[in-house]
């Protein structure tokens, strides 16, 4: 049999009894087994996932019912502490002690909500960098082209949910992490205000920028993952203490009388910005407006900085916390491209870090100012289209480029990408959807409102089909 | 403008600060690139934030009670 495409319809064929756990598990190994070795997902298979299942159909057999999550494959990237497998972060440096017998707060979460934990998905080093051939761990490749990248840095993650391995997963943000492979494999993926999801039981990368989010095929997905990791959890000491909503209450209201502003500068007119993403991008804010959304053109100034701020304040975060390893014998056990691109932070001083939290207050100041007079952003996710994985790993090229997802997590706001189109080359188009602190529960209603009337989010990459074939 | 010779004397001279200990090859790359670094974090040294607080917050805590 084959996979429901979405977490939506999966939950529904359980309760409706026409598909099991079990089945719907199967069916994800066989796809693993069929396309994993090409494309890079897993670290490592759950041994237990098929027993998850027994279980979950028993549960629901019994009457009982855990919720939307309950008995659906998923998956978790490799950060996140997991008692019955090993945390390795994609990396030779982390401590095997790390992690080893506990469950992150997120893992435990998904657990109890009856998700079938499918194994460890790979991601980039530490979520930093870009994939290192030397090392002993699997490359991640774009299911759409496997010579294109997959985006970073929770790759495994893009990769297991457009090609169907899993219904669902969890990835982090800190400057775009959800969101680069969400854009690149084409589907869904949600930055959640910083706080929301507690990270405790998740090594971190920027301290005061990490965030844990859904990935899925749709919003409707999304928001089902949401329901079961928001909420305060005193280990994390940056958990926000406001009450975590029903994101699936209200999600079907439509958009009637939203107030969508367009930051042009920048985000529409940067020379990097290619001319295929700007024209899905616009073409998604027109959709919106049918739907009865107004648009306007509104200003955020200074985003250019903002991207300089937020890569100064993580890399320097993120030093602090490699430096003990990074600063001794064991340079040369990270990979490549994460260790030339932490280091680069030893070339900033700590005034430079001081000055772009100041501006980062200044920035948000001036963003709460705009988003006073709208409800939502919408913005490109990504300059492009996947660029070939070759590219990737050149620094030059992310110094030159803009960043349209790291501004936000500057501002620590949440910010919604969705599948807005395709290239000519069949490559996925995304736009973002960004608002204010805690306003996830609208940016979901936004984009499952978009996807009621596009079917950009359902494409599935060529390469599954071959595989059943 | 600060000859070669000075960038990579800079540059060499931060990361051995930090510890890190690259190869020729590296060093030669964090030398090209650090003009583009350094003018990135440069444009973050403007007058239109020149007395703006900082976005960092400690919080004194009272020590804890006997009974915990």
């Amino acid at each position: 049999m084959s996979l429901p495409l979405t977490i939506e319809e999966a939950q529904a064929a359980l309760r409706s009894g026409n598909v099991t756990s079990v089945e719907l598990t199967d069916a994800a190994l066989a796809r693993i087994e069929a396309l994993d070795e090409r494309v890079g997902a897993f670290l490592e298979v759950n041994a237990n996932a098929r027993a998850q299942a027994e279980q979950a159909d028993a549960e629901l057999a019994a009457g009982t019912d855990r919720g939307p999550l309950h008995g659906i494959p998923f998956g978790l990237k490799d950060i996140l502490a997991t008692a019955d497998q090993p945390t390795t972060a994609n990396s030779l440096v982390l401590d095997p002690a790390w992690g080893a017998g506990y469950d992150s707060v997120v893992t435990e979460r998904a657990r109890e909500a009856g998700a079938v934990i499918m194994g460890k998905l790979v991601l980039s080093e530490f979520a930093i960098g870009a994939p290192d051939a030397e090392k002993p761990f699997p490359l991640p490749r774009n299911p759409w082209d496997l010579d294109r990248s997959a985006s970073g840095s929770s790759s495994g993650t893009g990769i297991a949910v457009a090609t169907g391995m899993v219904l669902g997963g969890i990835g982090t943000d800190t400057g775009g992490s959800v969101r680069g492979p969400a854009s690149f494999n084409g589907h869904t993926g949600l930055k959640v205000t910083f706080g929301r999801v507690p990270k405790w039981g998740v090594t971190p990368l920027g301290y005061t920028l990490d965030s844990i989010g859904p990935m899925a095929r749709s919003a409707w997905d999304c928001a089902a993952i949401l329901n079961v990791i928001a909420g305060h959890d005193p280990r994390d000491a940056t958990a926000a203490t406001a009450p975590a909503e029903d994101y699936l209450d209200g999600i079907d209201r439509g958009i009637e009388g939203l107030r969508i502003g367009v930051p042009r500068a920048y985000f529409f007119d940067h020379p990097e910005l290619e001319a295929g993403t700007k024209a899905a991008v616009e073409a998604t804010i027109e959709k919106l407006a049918t739907l009865g959304a107004t648009v306007r053109e509104v200003e955020l100034p200074h985003s250019d900085v903002a991207k300089e701020a937020n890569t100064l304040t993580m890399l320097s975060e993120a030093l602090a916390y490699h430096r003990p390893d990074m600063g001794g014998a064991r340079w040369s056990d990270y990979g490549s491209s994460t260790r030339m691109t932490i280091g680069r932070a030893a070339l900033f001083s700590a005034a430079d870090y001081v000055q772009a939290q100041r501006f980062r207050n200044w920035y948000a100041t001036t963003a709460a100012q705009l988003m006073a007079e709208v409800d939502v952003l919408v913005v490109p996710t990504s300059p492009g289209i996947a660029p070939l994985s070759s590219e990737m790993a050149d620094p030059a090229r992310r110094i030159r480029q803009p960043s349209y997802t790291g501004p936000f997590n500057l501002l620590g706001y949440p910010a919604l990408a969705i599948p807005a189109g395709f290239s000519e080359e069949r490559l996925p188009y995304s736009a973002q959807i960004v608002g204010a602190p805690f306003a996830e529960a609208l940016l979901l209603r936004v984009g499952h409102a978009y996807q009621q009337v596009t079917d950009w989010h359902r494409r599935v990459p060529p390469i599954v089909e071959e595989s059943a074939t | 403008m600060p000859q070669a010779t000075d960038v990579e004397a800079t540059v060499r001279a931060l990361l051995e600060a930090a510890g890190i200990s690259a190869s020729d090859d590296e060093l030669a790359k964090f030398v090209e690139m650090y003009p583009a670094l350094r003018e990135g974090a440069d444009r973050l040294w403007h007058d239109e934030w020149r007395y703006e607080e900082p976005a960092l917050q400690f919080t004194p805590q009272p020590p804890p009670t006997p009974e915990g």
